[in-house]
């Protein structure tokens, strides 16, 4: 974006933010105007995280990936139960952090989280107990 | 009633933002009917997605030892790097959300484009992996692991697709400006519907990739 629409963007009374948010916006994208500022979407009830905070989370979930990937090669160094305790306890923070932050649901309406529980353990209930029955555990 | 501040997009903005949403949707939730079928339609998908997981885990290592068996033909690597790929068209999806509420309408077009990418990426990655194990002899009828295999990762990867026609259906919609400020709860739930995609994906390539 050229200059001189950063200064327009920046002396636009209408706009969110104070003017020194708005340009430092118009410049550089991303968080500088909060997240608080901007209009809040049905069914939010906090504001969602910054597009900082997101990136931050991706840089958690990329980190917690490599380390999955790391596992993998001490799949003989390690007890199995150890093993496949560790590799489900990262996939369990990856998937509650994204369904947290990137879906929302840590600000949004509780019921969004009550329905996706239900669905969710009930689904995991259902499945551990056909696999329980058929012997797959043991 | 007191009227909420609605602020007014930052960038670009066109005949399609108009001052927008206020966090309470007239409705006995207080959030929109669409959002809410979206997460009724999420939750009922776990239910799906689960079946085929429990049938892979099922059949796991009941295959005739004369045909393939998952360590012969699994690139950890090569899946790892799939992985990486889908979560960061997570990434680009929330940023393009965050964009769209900004009235920031060309960092939307880029994110959303972007997360499309990632996903035809992802897609391009699957096929390879099954022209792969079709080569290494795992095929659809070769075995209950094929079965399995093929059928949970294939429906996976079909939602993929699913979900980056609408991504570029967005990005359409955008182009042609009927895709304003005010209609950032769409973004958005097509967004709930790729990180779902998301999250299924983190849970095969662990239980079924990782896990031996």
């Amino acid at each position: 974006m050229s200059d001189e629409t950063n200064i327009a963007v920046a002396d636009d009374p209408a706009l969110p933010g104070t003017p020194e948010q708005r340009a430092a916006e118009a410049a550089h994208g991303m968080s500088a105007i909060p997240s608080s500022a901007l209009p809040m979407l049905p069914g939010e009830v906090r504001p969602h995280p910054s597009p900082f905070q997101y990136v931050m989370i991706a840089v958690i979930l990329c980190v917690i990936t490599g380390l999955e990937v790391g596992m993998y090669y001490l799949t003989d160094s390690i007890p199995r139960a150890l093993y496949v305790a560790i590799l489900l306890s990262m996939a369990l923070t990856k998937f509650v952090t994204v369904v947290s932050w990137y879906m929302h649901l840590r600000s949004d309406r509780p019921i969004f989280r009550r329905l996706f529980i239900v669905g969710g353990c009930g689904a995991l209930t259902l499945y551990m107990a056909v696999l329980a029955t058929l012997h797959v555990f043991e | 009633m007191a009227q909420a501040t609605a602020p007014v997009p930052l960038h670009d903005a066109g005949p399609e933002d108009h001052p927008v949403a206020h966090g309470h949707a007239d409705t006995n939730t207080g959030t929109t009917n669409t959002k809410l079928a979206m997460w009724i339609f999420l939750s009922s998908e776990c239910i799906f997605f689960g079946a085929f997981i429990s049938t892979y885990l099922l059949y796991r290592g009941r295959s005739p030892k004369t045909t393939p068996q998952p360590k012969d033909v699994y690139n950890i690597p090569f899946t790892s790097v799939t992985s990486f790929i889908l979560l960061m068209s997570s990434l680009t999806m929330v940023l393009a959300l965050a964009a769209i509420q900004r009235g920031d309408h060309r960092r939307f077009r880029i994110w959303i484009v972007a997360t499309a990418l990632f996903g035809v990426t992802f897609i391009g990655g699957q096929i390879y992996e099954f022209t792969e194990f079709y080569r290494e002899g795992l095929a659809l009828k070769t075995s209950v692991f094929g079965s399995s295999f093929f059928v949970l990762t294939g429906l996976h990867g079909l939602h993929v697709t699913v979900g980056i026609i609408w991504l570029l259906t967005l990005w359409g919609l955008s182009m042609q400006h009927r895709l304003g400020v005010k209609d950032a709860e769409r973004v958005e739930i097509a967004g709930l519907y790729w990180h779902f995609v998301d999250i299924v994906w983190i849970v095969i390539f662990t239980v079924i990739y990782l896990i031996p």
